[in-house]
């Protein structure tokens, strides 16, 4: 799509003048020359060596040297000229917003995309949406760094030679010729699960066109149910009281997506005590944002899951179909009281809330678990789920395996997969697709160059385009039909999946949206003028879905794949592997993304690299330690045996994981190669697909460990798990509420205190109302509600978007120095002792004694009205605004870090070094390593234009997006006009946070004005500060989290066996209330407390309350 | 006045309570001249030149460390997010602190006619200014953006954007600029009458020319002395409250904040004492080697080394005692977050420093108690050593182990120095090393006049009074 500029022909007559010999000569290098705008091999990197070298550019936000200043980015062509008129809606400095949407494998997310000046620079839910809240997710958030990520594929690559791009056209016309002439016969197209009707219908018309072509279909992490062929099941969490969660991560951006997040956390809303709130069980072998959130959660071994399915089942009368003519063998519940107890509790609640209780299972569990469930949710529950059929489906990746292998094909032709890296192991793919481009020709469609691209494996590589650069369509999670819309013309001149599927069925391929609006005239029939002009503005379709829902129920109709019933018990010595997406860089996709390799994992917190994460007990029984030690996590490396292959990984030990069961999330372990330029992506971590065959994808029993002796650094950004007691976050029971509707505002060093008398006067608002003096308009405050805060960490990444908040790399992470504004804490809490955990690999054994609870906090500045930070500032950079902003002027910073060390809640972040003017592995050469002005210049491109990027030396933290503040308060002056009407509407600014939640937990606005959204938050009696007894006057506060324990009663005593745990970490009301030297006289524990270690929390101080009576 | 008194009496009482004396050995005038005179006017002794050379090489290690953080920014060093100050705000208050005993000695022991101080003070107020100047470095070059730190200064620009005068760091700003210029002053004064003595001696042009100018055309006269008393008068004056002004001041960095492990009431008159502590500390470091290599027994006695311990034993005490009450009081508060910051301290990662602190600076000057312990040279030298080290380790106790676990246990950290922060460091014991040994080379280390007016000879009713030498150096009679 580059724009080659045609010099003009030399005059016929005269004299011909020439500007080189090479000119002269008129030669094909000359006229190639002309043509690539630069030199060979000048966007390759040939350096190859460690993986911080790799690091030398930050991601996206800095370019190639070469690329030139500004070359790739450019406007629309048809605005490339400066317009004399410009365009109404074009005012130069004015964000203009475009609705598009995200592909993901399981359904779509719709977006709203911001652009300046023909860039994007932002991206956010669409809030027009009605199933997200307008909440959006990480991989939403971080995939406008893709966008302009320096690494991606640029150029067409035919046999390791880069050509002109102009030759995209000729090769996809010979290969359309080459179909013609074959019928497609021995063609093979392998695709992503991208969800778009656009490319179903040119699917349908390859394969009219070609009846005899092959179209295969993989997406790594959702290989089972493309081996079982299921329809999607979209549970509806909003009908749903009682939840059972069989291994079922529904609240990540995956399985679940925006639509469950929402109506999941809608049910936590609890405004009032004794407002209804939902109920949780989760069965899960490691902590997920789902079993964090849990009410009550057991830990169990992935592998067992299915004989908890079935002993359920039995519990509830329900029949188990049996395998291989074997039933499924049951847990021993005889042996185990605490599952007894616990399972008896559960199926008694299941049974009472028929109607309005579900159980879903996650998507690696085997198809029979999917059976048993279905059978319960018929029968007993009758669980409100529907189901969605697949947009289209095709041969899965096995099968197309076995078509390669049978020599039956001699064109394939992959669409933006990399089958090199993430196909099943036992599939030997790398070997297949080689056989393929020496017989044939492999042709790859890539964002970048990668595995799958390298020579001999791929004949011709060419570039993709991003999702913000071309046209198309595609499906949300429940089938809604979304649109795509190119916000720019594409950087680097890529084609996307839709012009490749085009283009083979003979469609020219242009800039415009021809095929998708043909698709869309097919689906909304007639005259779409007006409806495709909704459709694009809005960024969905609100007519008739796609793809009618399943009858609920029909789940079960599936015929499953037969599984194994594994009969060797757990144990050290053979242990099951867990293998899943990842929280960061999901299946690799995200691995050479800057922010999301930065991003702490919300359950370890690790960054930078992935760890094979163990239980406590299992590395005491192995051996294995990961200790910290002067602030750095020094993990054992392990050796996992699984599936006949091994794997180097180290271990991370986190609370509340099932024994004799390891997790490990694929996306790492990329190693850098001349081919391809992954500098974020290389060198980090472990590629567990190394250990993923196609028969045991997601989880493999039968597993050794051996130690290999060597020692791991993880970058882990919260060392310490435990709160310490001291009632950070503060949480109680659904009977505590009521019993003790404030009882969040008397916990720790609250429940001591006499109510501070401050002399601290706020001259512009005291005690809700406006003083006298001079009445500011607004007063800025922010409400964070726990209990439907799922930690998902899309804050983090929307704020460090918004703010133009620079990533330092891992060494500087391991210094303890990252900087994100916004960071979730992560505490665990544990009333029993951990190291009593008994011996042994049992099931039975292993649930007796964990009960780790786990809890999020999004921390932020919270704009005290009494800042410690203020006051110290030798220079007056920090001052609060009459708003209530504590507000940093940067250019006045010296940065004496003052402020940061004088911050209770330590959310102030210091640049150590000029993490944007220098190359990532070169901080410490100072002015010797410079970023080559063309990077820095790429960077401003993804860069808002509204927020300053800081330099070395000064001091940054959030600002309760400043700049959205002030651009509602113009805007609201400008309508207002001559009229005194310039109080800004509630909710008409969003902080990037608030906008991003999924779960709608944030809440900004106007705290001055009684009616507005956040005081109602904060007028609940959840509302606490953290800290208060410091007098800070934080203008951030938080609703306290909620648990609602099943209280069923059998006899005298409760049934479920963990009911004495649950919501208590911070001290909650009414358990301990007669324990209160023994809570507060402890001194902490001492040094080596980690996450592996949760302390004990002491209760709170309060007389006890028998809130619902749980006593 | 009490000795003179004293004397006067009962030939029986003279002979029992009578002192020790200030210079042994029936020292003349003559003597003190030619001796401290002689250090500078005599050639370079080769053990100068071997301390000497080290301490200008490492001194000028100083320009590459600080040059480094200065173009690279402060993650040279080693701190991070939840520790925003470690050794370089600990170096500052180390030298700080010991830039309080100079002024001490000058300042207060002079009006409280304390006599001994006379043979210490010129070398203990150059060792301040030395120990400020050092001090001073880390404040400066610690911020991120050291080029835009003249925004300290009181200048409004033309946003009128003042300093925020709430800022205890602005405070340190002003406290310890006003007293470096009052001590060089009172230094400077303090010079003019031996710096006169010098140019009188002087038997080249060079010399007679430098000390001439810095003498300022002294001329011993009898109007001179007046008005010098009362310049020395009114300097002692400011001075004093100076001493204790600024380690206050110091505290407040501290005191003033919320930090458990900071936010301490005790700190300014703990911190005053500990620097007074670590000042004398210092002063014995380079003087025993210095009475040691020029021979200056005779003027500084056993009594001054004994009276120095003495002093060291005291605010050593109190110290210990500030250690005490802290945790005492952490207890008493009921507040757990102090409880657990000091808990901490000394269980926590940092428990070394911690022991460090506390065996050196409570511990080890507990053998001052013992009388033969603060006449043993050896014994005296290795205690300050110790002290000097524990002083150190007060100030990164203080600093490190209350910032790297606060309030939020999530954001705990640890703290570990690079080769930058430790090199920085030691290059200011080089530059403070340089400026000392220039110092006794170039200019008269013992006040000589001061010393005359304290000779037995000087004062008529002494027992130890000869009048065979006559009376010509009469001035510092002259009340």
């Amino acid at each position: 799509m580059k724009r080659v500029f045609q010099h003009p022909e030399g005059p016929v007559t005269g004299k011909k003048y020439w500007r080189s010999l090479e000119e002269y000569s008129d030669s094909a290098e000359f006229k190639q020359w002309l043509d690539r705008e630069f030199p060979d091999n000048a966007s390759e990197f040939t350096d190859g060596q460690s993986r911080r070298s790799f690091l030398k550019l930050m991601g996206a936000s800095m370019a190639l040297a070469g690329i030139g200043s500004l070359a790739g980015c450019r406007r629309p062509e048809a605005y490339v000229v400066p317009l004399v008129k410009t365009p109404e809606w074009m005012v130069p400095g004015r964000a203009l917003l475009y609705a598009s949407a995200m592909p993901r494998r399981r359904g779509a997310q719709p977006l709203i995309v911001t652009t300046f000046d023909g860039r994007p620079v932002k991206i956010e839910g669409n809030n027009l949406y009605p199933q997200s809240n307008g909440g959006s997710s990480t991989f939403a958030q971080a995939s406008i760094l893709d966008l302009y990520d320096p690494d991606r594929s640029k150029t067409l690559i035919v046999e390791g030679v880069a050509k002109s791009n102009s030759e995209i056209k000729t090769i996809l016309e010979s290969l359309r010729n080459q179909l013609v002439a074959s019928q497609g016969k021995d063609v093979l197209v392998l695709l992503d699960e991208a969800n778009s009707p656009t490319q179903a219908r040119l699917v349908r018309e390859l394969q009219k066109q070609f009846p005899q072509i092959n179209i295969a279909v993989y997406e790594p992490m959702m290989l089972a149910e493309q081996l079982n062929n299921a329809p999607k099941a979209i549970p509806r969490f909003e009908k749903a009281d009682v939840i059972l969660s069989l291994d079922c991560d529904f609240l990540n951006f995956d399985e679940g997506g925006l639509q469950s997040i929402k109506s999941f956390t809608d049910k936590r809303r609890v405004k009032n005590p004794g407002d209804p709130m939902n109920r949780l069980y989760v069965v899960e072998n490691r902590y997920t944002n789902t079993g964090a959130v849990a009410d009550h959660r057991l830990r169990l071994a992935a592998s067992q899951v299915i004989n908890f399915a079935a002993t359920l089942a039995q519990k509830l009368g329900v029949a188990v179909p049996a395998v291989n003519g074997k039933p499924v063998p049951l847990l021993d519940l005889a042996a185990n009281s605490f599952l007894n107890r616990w399972l008896t509790g559960l199926a008694k609640d299941l049974q009472a809330n028929s109607g309005k209780a579900m159980i879903v299972a996650g998507a690696h569990q085997p198809a029979l678990v999917h059976q048993i469930v279905a059978a319960i949710n018929a029968s007993v529950t009758a669980a409100p789920q529907a189901a969605v059929a697949s947009a289209f489906t095709g041969l899965n990746i096995v099968q197309a395996a076995e078509l390669i292998r049978s020599g039956k094909i001699s064109t394939l032709i992959i669409a933006g997969g990399n089958p090199v890296y993430n196909a099943p192991n036992d599939l030997d793919w790398t070997n297949l697709q080689k056989k393929v481009a020496s017989i044939g020709k492999v042709y790859r469609l890539g964002f970048h160059n990668d595995e799958s691209s390298e020579k001999g494996l791929a004949n011709i590589q060419l570039p993709m385009s991003h999702f913000l650069e071309t046209w198309g369509d595609t499906l949300s999670e429940d089938g809604t039909l979304l649109s795509i819309q190119p916000m720019i013309l594409p950087l680097f001149g890529g084609i996307s999946t839709t012009q490749l599927l085009g283009a083979l069925a003979g469609f020219a391929i242009t800039d415009g949206p021809e095929l998708v609006s043909e698709t869309f005239k097919q689906v909304a029939g007639g005259d779409i003028t007006s409806a495709w002009k909704k459709f694009v503005h809005d960024g969905f379709y609100s007519g008739a879905r796609i793809a009618a829902p399943v009858a609920a129920g029909n789940v079960a109709t599936v015929t499953p794949v037969p599984v194994q019933i594994d009969t060797v018990p757990l144990s050290p010595q053979s242990l099951e592997l867990v293998i899943m997406a990842d929280y960061k860089v999901d299946d690799g996709r995200y691995s050479n993304n800057g922010w999301m390799q930065e991003l702490p994992d919300p359950i370890t917190k690790n960054t930078w690299g992935n760890a094979a994460l163990i239980s406590q007990k299992t590395a005491n029984d192995l051996n294995l330690k990961s200790v910290l030690e002067k602030g750095i996590y020094q993990s054992d490396v392990i050796l996992i045996k699984a599936n006949g292959k091994s794997l180097e990984a180290p271990i991370l030990i986190v609370p509340g994981h099932a024994d004799n069961s390891i997790s490990l999330s694929v996306g790492y372990g990329r190693v850098a190669s001349d081919a391809h330029g992954l500098r974020i992506a290389s060198n980090l971590g472990a590629n567990a697909y190394a250990l993923r065959s196609s028969t045991n994808p997601y989880i493999t029993t039968g597993v050794t460990v051996e130690k290999t002796g060597k020692r791991f650094d993880l970058a882990i950004t919260q060392e310490h798990g435990s709160m310490e007691g001291r009632a950070l976050v503060r949480e109680g029971t659904v009977e505590d509420f009521v019993a003790v509707p404030d009882f969040a505002k008397h916990q720790g060093m609250d429940a001591h205190i006499p109510e501070n008398i401050s002399i601290h006067k706020n001259p512009y608002f005291e005690n809700g109302q406006h003083s006298s003096i001079r009445p500011p308009v607004h007063q800025w405050g922010m409400a964070i509600d726990l209990n439907t805060c799922i930690g998902c960490n899309t804050c983090t990444i929307a704020c460090q978007s918004e703010n133009n908040i620079p990533i330092v790399g891992k060494e500087q992470v391991q210094n303890g120095r990252e900087m994100h504004w916004l960071r979730i804490d992560r505490y665990f809490s544990s009333k029993r002792d951990a190291s009593k955990i008994p011996l042994g690999s049992n099931l039975d054994e292993v649930i007796e004694l964990d009960d780790t609870e786990m809890i999020f906090q999004p921390m932020a500045c919270v704009h005290c009205e009494n800042a410690p930070c203020e006051t110290v500032c030798p220079v007056n950079a920090t001052v609060h605004s009459e708003e209530g902003l504590n507000v940093m002027a940067y250019n006045r910073c010296i940065g004496t870090r003052y402020c940061a060390n004088n911050c209770p809640y330590k959310v102030r972040r210091f640049n150590f070094f000029d993490y944007n003017k220098r190359p990532l592995d070169s901080l410490y050469l100072g002015p010797l390593a410079d970023r080559p002005r063309e990077d820095i210049e790429m960077m401003k491109l993804r860069s808002n234009p509204n927020v300053t990027v800081r330099m070395r030396g000064v001091m940054e933290k959030c600002t309760y997006c400043v700049q959205r503040i002030e651009t509602a308060k113009i805007d609201q002056k400008v309508k207002a006009a001559a009229s005194d009407n310039i109080k800004v509407p509630d909710q008409t600014i969003t902080t990037a946070c608030q906008q991003a939640c999924p779960a709608d937990a944030i809440v900004f606005g106007d705290i001055s004005d009684p009616n507005s959204r956040v005081s109602e938050w904060k007028a609940s009696g959840r509302d606490y500060s953290v800290l208060s007894y410091l007098n800070t006057k934080p203008r951030t506060s938080y609703l306290a989290r909620l648990r609602n324990p099943n209280l069923m009663k059998e006899g005298a005593g409760f049934i479920m066996p963990d009911i004495d745990d649950v919501g208590k970490m911070s001290g909650g009301v009414g358990h301990h209330g007669g324990d209160h030297s023994a809570a507060h006289g402890h001194a902490p524990e001492g040094e080596h407390a980690h996450p592996t270690t949760p302390a004990v929390q002491p209760a709170g101080h309060r007389t006890p309350v028998q809130g619902g009576g749980n006593h | 006045m009490s000795q003179e008194t004293l004397t006067k009496g009962d030939p029986e009482i003279e002979d029992s309570v009578i002192r020790v004396p200030l210079v042994l050995n029936n020292r003349k005038y003559n003597w003190v001249t030619e001796k401290i005179c002689g250090i500078v006017e005599g050639g370079t002794p080769l053990w100068w030149w071997i301390a000497f050379i080290p301490s200008a090489l490492l001194a000028s290690v100083s320009m590459f460390t600080i040059g480094y953080l200065i173009s690279t920014g402060v993650g040279v060093w080693g701190l991070n997010h939840p520790v925003g100050w470690a050794w370089d705000i600990t170096n500052f208050v180390f030298w700080i602190g010991i830039g309080h005993a100079g002024t001490l000695i000058s300042a207060i022991l002079f009006l409280t006619r304390q006599k001994w101080r006379t043979s210490i003070n010129r070398a203990a107020e150059a060792m301040t200014l030395f120990a400020v100047m050092c001090a001073g470095i880390f404040p400066a070059v610690h911020v991120g953006r050291v080029w835009m730190a003249w925004y300290l200064a009181p200048i409004p620009n033309s946003n009128a954007i003042w300093p925020n005068f709430r800022s205890p760091l602005l405070w340190d700003v002003f406290a310890v600029s006003t007293y470096f210029t009052v001590s060089v002053l009172f230094w400077y004064v303090g010079l003019i009458p031996d710096l006169a003595t010098l140019r009188d001696r002087a038997t080249n042009k060079f010399r007679k020319m430098a000390y001439g100018i810095a003498a300022m055309g002294w001329r011993g006269a009898n109007r001179h002395w007046h008005n010098y008393e009362k310049a020395y008068l009114v300097l002692a004056g400011i001075s004093t409250p100076l001493v204790l002004s600024v380690h206050t001041v110091v505290s407040m960095d501290f005191a003033t904040s919320v930090i458990p492990g900071w936010h301490t009431t005790i700190f300014p008159p703990y911190f005053v004492a500990g620097a007074i502590f670590g000042g004398f500390a210092m002063v014995l470091t380079l003087m025993l080697p210095a009475r040691a290599l020029y021979g200056l027994h005779d003027v500084i006695t056993p009594k001054h080394i004994d009276n120095m311990a003495k002093i060291i034993l005291l605010t050593g005490t109190i110290v210990g005692y500030a250690y005490t009450m802290e945790f005492f009081i952490a207890w008493y508060s009921g507040n757990f977050f102090e409880q657990y910051a000091f808990f901490n301290r000394a269980t926590g990662v940092y428990w070394w420093a911690y022991l460090a602190m506390m065996s050196c600076n409570v511990l080890s000057p507990q053998l001052f108690w013992f009388k033969a312990c603060r006449h043993n040279v050896y014994v005296v030298f290795a205690v300050c050593m110790f002290v000097n080290a524990g002083m150190w380790f007060e100030r990164f106790v203080i600093i490190v182990t209350s910032l790297h676990r606060d309030f939020l246990p999530s954001s705990w950290g640890y703290f570990s120095p690079t080769w930058v922060d430790i090199w920085t460091f030691l290059s200011t014991f080089g530059i403070f090393l340089s400026l000392f040994l220039l110092f006794v080379r170039f200019l008269p280390m013992i006040a000589i006049s001061e010393v005359k007016g304290v000779l037995p000879e000087s004062d008529p009713h002494s027992p130890l009074h000869h009048s065979e030498t006559g009376h010509q150096d009469h001035g510092k009679e002259a009340h």
